[in-house]
């Protein structure tokens, strides 16, 4: 199993959950000056396919960035303070138990097609995204236990779940809760793909060819964007385009020689020559899980928590950063990524020491054989992990985290597979650690991941410490309480070293100076309403 | 090799006669190119039975500190973005590369000439049948027949060689055919099978040694061809596992750092051109040479 | 001759048939989960339950017995419908058809530059009497066939584009922007040409009718240009479809070196996705245009070469 790939998507795949609320307000944006001109184009060059613009059935982020222009959500959640704030809903209720969320909704909002955004057009989402299951896993997992949708009047909603469910209110903010009108819920899956996508959201799909281009036109009529946005009404740019590029040398070369205003996925290497040339590199570390190793305690030797630690000990992140990444990357300080709601500094615990890595492993048994490697029992420690080239320097990192571990005297082998067959590899759990992350706002892309019941890459038992924390931050509502419990669980991650995380996603543009206030959304994901050009 | 086959490169080893050995050296001198291509083929075989011998570098770990240096005295062919001595990795590289091409053509010479060789001995439906086969399979696109074989097995080394050898298969089958059939009505073959010898026994001891110097130059002449599929395939993601330095992947690493570092993609590229130039020159040679043995048979 | 057509064409027929059955059985046979695959979607975090999968299975009539499946998609691919796309749930032959012109395009280009070049060296070595010109000449051809045809694109993107700064490496529109890459997929195939031509002109020159000509008068240029040359022309032409599916190949690795969107890059998705349907769908079309390139050869053949006579033995099939 053999994988390298460049022509892949750059950027992060495993865009978990995905949060996606819209918000700029004062964040990192395109280069600002001067006063907004309305009208012009954009072409953005996309790291990879697509392959489905449907924002409910997307999860990757090149899928997303057009799919996010075509939808708008309930809400939006500030991406500097977390805060949730009214986008489609005025204003919302969420019950003490965190089991019924009543959204109000503003009265004047239409799809592209004419009918209304009203409570009837949430419940017809809602429903049909916990139909689509698998076909629309980020949203169905955020309806997780839905119960169903009451229409209280013509524009107010109560969406209820079996049992508590704190995240629910910030997913309203993602793209994949985004609403769309009767004439995509009504479809199948497949038909609403590459044509039929009605939105009501400040750009109207016009066409979209498979491996080579979108294409978006402006809503002239729009006037309910988020409250978090510069202004109101319908978007400055009259037209989008989103050329798909898959080669990072030649997208920057498409940058460079003007044939496109702004592209994704800038490789590390060529970010210093853009900032050199003229061009704005733009970045935003992505919330939710950074990219580490997540132990398959299933596996004997990672069964071992010495092992675990052993090799959390064993990488030096700030390395890791400075070869194969650039100054716009981070090493992980957490479990989660400093822009994650709830995050906790844990950056003592995610230290680099080979003298304390090498004896735990002396004192469980692990002594150096012959060619470096150590053995217990006539076993080398050889442990292999699983990864997909959805973000290009993966392979670069991993070699080099090879390396590091190679001098503590564990063998790290590398099995690639491609982004389509990881998750179902996942499943046959054939490997001691998987390569990964998940982008989301909500800390409870760690109950997605590690609970029993879930994802549960690192295969927990039942019942354990950690699963009881990451059940509590969901059961309640209260912002406060949820933090206790996500920092508990941050904690656990890493005291038990189920997860090593390295370095945080970084999302990475390069942007013409002709460009300005393309913004970040909280899930770092882009926003477009607001951007013009000079 | 049949002794037909190898005499090209055999003249300057098999002469003890003074004449005889005059008579190689002028052979070779009159071909400065075959030459080189032996010396080449020679080094890079070598180089992937005992690379220790060219370098004692370690291919799979770098010097982070030391990366994306050009090249140098120290460090021939530059360094990659993990600080790898890239000359040593393309050494390195050279068992990954042609392991995995003498699977691929391997599996076309037996399989293809275990077709040929039934299809040429039976004759009548069988020969039809799978020469129809052969036909199928020489109608599908040969990359496309191999990225069939990829989507189904998955992606490693070994799968790509099987994708490149099946595509072979329909040509090493009709060479077979053709041959077994010129020498399946000369005498002695004839002559065995009135003798009541069995007919697998016949084929296998009279018709196969026979027919198998074209079937082997064939092999020769595919060498090339099959390193650079199974280069293409390494290069698109589907062939070697990093840090594995197999040498179309060194040069699909080093497509993101065309701007910055050109050696990354130039060197090993240049590589695996020059050994495909020499593998075909040398194949040149034994196909003029076996044409030109290739007196009729009594 | 009507008989000939009507056996060459239920032959191509039987081809293209068995060529689908081939691919459907590597692609269905073999060891992958396109279920699982499907489900993985482009988001990670998500737990797949059985029964979804099985729904999944349903849908796309893969809980049937598999020659069941075989007997449908037969049927559906012979009135063009080859199932829909796993990526995109567009029917594959819409995939096909919308990839199509990109690669038509840089093919198209590619093959004029590789006749014309291949076709100009041949005739040039041929009749230069500089020896040492005529070396070079035919030594060109070897080096074309020896690079690898993704490290000549790479070599020209990094000179060309970007140390130069004399042609773009990405666009889809601009002509310009079509040379590396055409000049890239032309190569391979052009000094295939350069090759074949060059050997049957050499034997063209000292065939009978060339001397006779030469006898009654003719020029030099009226031998080698009037009288060989198209005499010399029927072998390699007996190769096009040969030529044609190494170009179709080519166009994955090129328009993946270029990212140009095409035939090419779809089938390296495909790949990537595991999407068998296009994938076999793919295989397909790449079969037919081999197999109909053919016919249209053999049967312009006797046309062009009195000395094949119809109802001979057919040339490659």
């Amino acid at each position: 199993m053999a994988r390298r790939r460049l022509a892949l998507p750059a950027v992060l795949l495993f865009a978990a959950g995905a949060l996606a609320a819209t918000g700029c307000g004062a964040s990192e944006s395109g280069a600002g000056g001067g006063t907004p001109e309305a009208g012009g184009e954009l072409t953005f060059a996309l790291a990879s396919d697509p392959g489905c613009v449907d924002p409910q059935q997307q999860g990757n982020n090149d899928a997303i960035y057009p799919a996010r222009q075509l939808v708008d959500s309930l809400t939006d959640e500030d991406p500097e303070t977390g805060d949730i704030v009214p986008w489609l809903a005025e204003s919302w209720e969420v019950s003490e138990d965190a089991r019924s969320f009543t959204f109000h909704i503003r009265d004047d909002a239409t799809f592209s097609d004419g009918t209304p955004v009203d409570a009837e057009a949430v419940r017809a989402n809602f429903d049909s995204i916990v139909e689509l299951g698998a076909r629309a896993a980020l949203g169905s997992s955020y309806l997780a236990g839905y119960e169903g949708t009451t229409v209280d009047d013509t524009h107010t909603a109560t969406v209820t779940f079996a049992e508590p469910n704190g995240q629910f209110l910030r997913a309203t903010t993602t793209f994949s809760l985004g609403l769309l009108a009767e004439a995509t819920t009504s479809l199948p899956p497949e038909e609403r793909c590459t044509d039929n996508i009605v939105g009501s959201g400040p750009f109207v799909l016009d066409e979209y060819r498979p491996n080579e281009v979108v294409v978006e036109t402006r809503r002239e009529d729009y006037a309910w964007g988020s409250s978090l946005w510069r202004h109101e009404g319908p978007a400055y740019l009259e037209r989008l385009t989103f050329e798909v590029i898959p080669e990072s040398g030649v997208r920057t070369g498409a940058l460079r020689s003007g044939q496109v205003d702004a592209i994704g996925g800038v490789a590390p290497q060529d970010e210093a020559g853009l900032d050199d040339g003229g061009f704005t590199v733009q970045s935003r570390v992505n919330p939710g899980l950074p990219f580490g190793l997540t132990a398959n305690i299933s596996r004997p030797a990672v069964s071992d928590q010495a092992v675990r630690r052993a090799v959390l000990l064993a990488i030096d992140r700030q390395e890791v950063v400075d070869t194969v990444l650039s100054p716009s990357f981070r090493p992980a300080t957490s479990t989660l990524a400093h822009t994650t709601d709830t995050y906790l500094d844990l950056s003592a615990e995610l230290t680099h020491d080979t003298a304390e890595a090498e004896r735990l492993l002396d004192e469980a048994g692990w002594r150096p054989g012959p060619d470096g490697v150590r053995v217990k029992d006539g076993e080398p420690l050889t442990l292999t992990v699983l990864w997909a080239e959805n973000f290009g320097p993966n392979e670069n990192a991993l070699q080099l985290i090879q390396q590091q571990l190679r001098a503590i005297g564990v063998d790290l082998t590398l099995r690639s597979t491609s982004i389509a067959e990881f998750t179902a590899l996942r499943e046959e759990g054939d490997f001691d650690y998987t390569w990964g992350n998940a982008t989301r706002t909500d800390p409870d892309i760690l109950r997605t991941q590690f609970s029993a019941g879930l994802v549960n890459v690192a295969r927990l038992p039942d019942g354990s410490p950690l699963e009881e924390a990451l059940q509590a931050q969901n059961a309640v509502a209260d912002p406060e309480a949820r933090a206790e419990h996500s920092a508990a669980a941050q904690r656990l991650v890493l005291e038990e070293a189920y997860s090593v995380p390295v370095f945080e996603l970084t999302t990475v543009l390069g942007i013409a100076d002709h460009v300005h206030d393309l913004d970040f959304e909280a899930s770092s994901r882009i926003q477009l309403h607001d951007t013009w050009v000079s | 090799m049949s002794g037909r086959a190898v005499r090209a490169i055999a003249p300057a080893l098999a002469g003890t006669g003074g004449a005889r050995a005059r008579r190689a050296l002028a052979f070779w001198a009159r071909r400065p190119g075959l030459v080189a291509s032996v010396l080449l083929i020679a080094t890079v075989l070598t180089a992937a039975v005992a690379p220790g011998l060219f370098t004692s570098q370690d291919p799979l770990t770098g010097v982070p500190a030391d990366r994306l240096l050009a090249p140098s005295a120290d460090h021939l062919f530059g360094t990659d973005q993990l600080g790898r001595d890239l000359f040593t990795r393309t050494v390195h590289g050279a068992a990954e590369s042609l392991r995995a091409t003498a699977l691929a053509v391997g599996l076309g010479l037996v399989v293809g000439s275990a077709f040929g060789l039934v299809a040429g001995a039976f004759g009548g439906l069988v020969d039809d049948a799978l020469m129809r086969v052969a036909d199928v399979l020489l109608s599908i696109p040969a990359l496309l027949l191999s990225l069939t074989v990829v989507t189904a097995l998955g992606f490693g080394t070994v799968n790509v060689a099987i994708a490149v050898g099946v595509t072979s298969v329909a040509s090493f089958a009709r060479i077979m055919r053709a041959e077994v059939i010129r020498v399946r009505d000369v005498g002695y073959v004839e002559a065995a099978y009135a003798s009541g010898v069995r007919r697998p026994t016949v084929l296998l001891r009279h018709v196969l040694p026979n027919a198998s110097g074209p079937v082997l130059v064939f092999a020769a002449v595919e060498f090339g061809t099959v390193l650079l599929a199974v280069s293409a395939l390494s290069f698109l993601g589907y062939g070697a596992q990093p840090p594995e330095p197999e040498w179309g992947a060194l040069v699909s690493d080093g497509r993101d750092y065309l701007a910055t570092a050109w050696w990354l993609t130039t060197l090993p590229g240049l590589t695996i051109a020059a050994t495909v130039l020499a593998a075909n020159r040398v194949a040149r040679a034994l196909e003029a040479e076996e044409t030109q043995d290739r007196e009729p048979l009594p | 001759m009507a008989r000939y057509v009507a056996w060459r064409l239920a032959q191509s027929a039987l081809v293209l048939w068995a060529a689908f059955t081939v691919a459907f059985a590597a692609l269905y046979l073999l060891p992958s989960d396109p279920v699982s695959i499907m489900a993985a979607g482009g988001g990670e975090a998500n737990a797949v339950s059985d029964e979804q999968i099985a729904d999944l299975q349903r849908v796309h009539g893969l809980d049937r017995p598999l020659w069941e499946q075989y007997l449908d998609r037969l049927g559906n691919a012979l009135t063009g419908d080859f199932g829909l796309s796993v990526q995109t749930g567009d029917p594959v032959t819409e995939v096909i058809a919308e990839a199509l012109p990109g690669t038509l395009q840089l093919a198209g280009a590619a093959l004029v530059l590789a006749v014309a070049g291949g076709a100009g060296l041949a005739l040039l070595a041929t009749w230069t009497r500089a020896r040492w010109l005529r070396q070079v000449l035919l030594s060109l051809p070897a080096l074309g066939v020896s690079a690898p045809t993704f490290w000549v694109g790479l070599l020209l993107v990094q000179l060309v584009s970007f140390r130069w700064g004399l042609l773009p490496a990405f666009g889809q529109e601009d002509w310009r922007a079509l040379v590396l890459p055409a000049v890239t997929l032309a190569l391979p195939t052009g000094a295939v040409l350069a090759q074949i031509f060059a050997r049957s002109l050499r034997t063209a020159l000292v065939e009978p009718y060339a001397d006779t000509a030469r006898a009654k008068g003719a020029s030099r240029a009226r031998v080698h240009f009037g009288h060989a040359a198209p005499n010399a022309a029927v072998p390699p032409l007996t190769v096009t479809a040969v030529l044609l599916g190494n170009v179709l190949s080519g166009s994955v690795v090129v328009e993946t070196v270029f990212s140009r969107s095409g035939l090419g890059r779809t089938t390296a998705a495909a790949v990537d996705a595991q999407d068998i349907p296009l994938v076999l769908g793919i295989v397909a079309f790449g079969a037919a245009v081999y197999v109909v390139a053919n016919l249209l050869v053999d049967l312009a053949h006797p046309l062009l070469d009195p000395r094949v006579t119809v109802g001979g033995p057919a040339v490659a099939a």
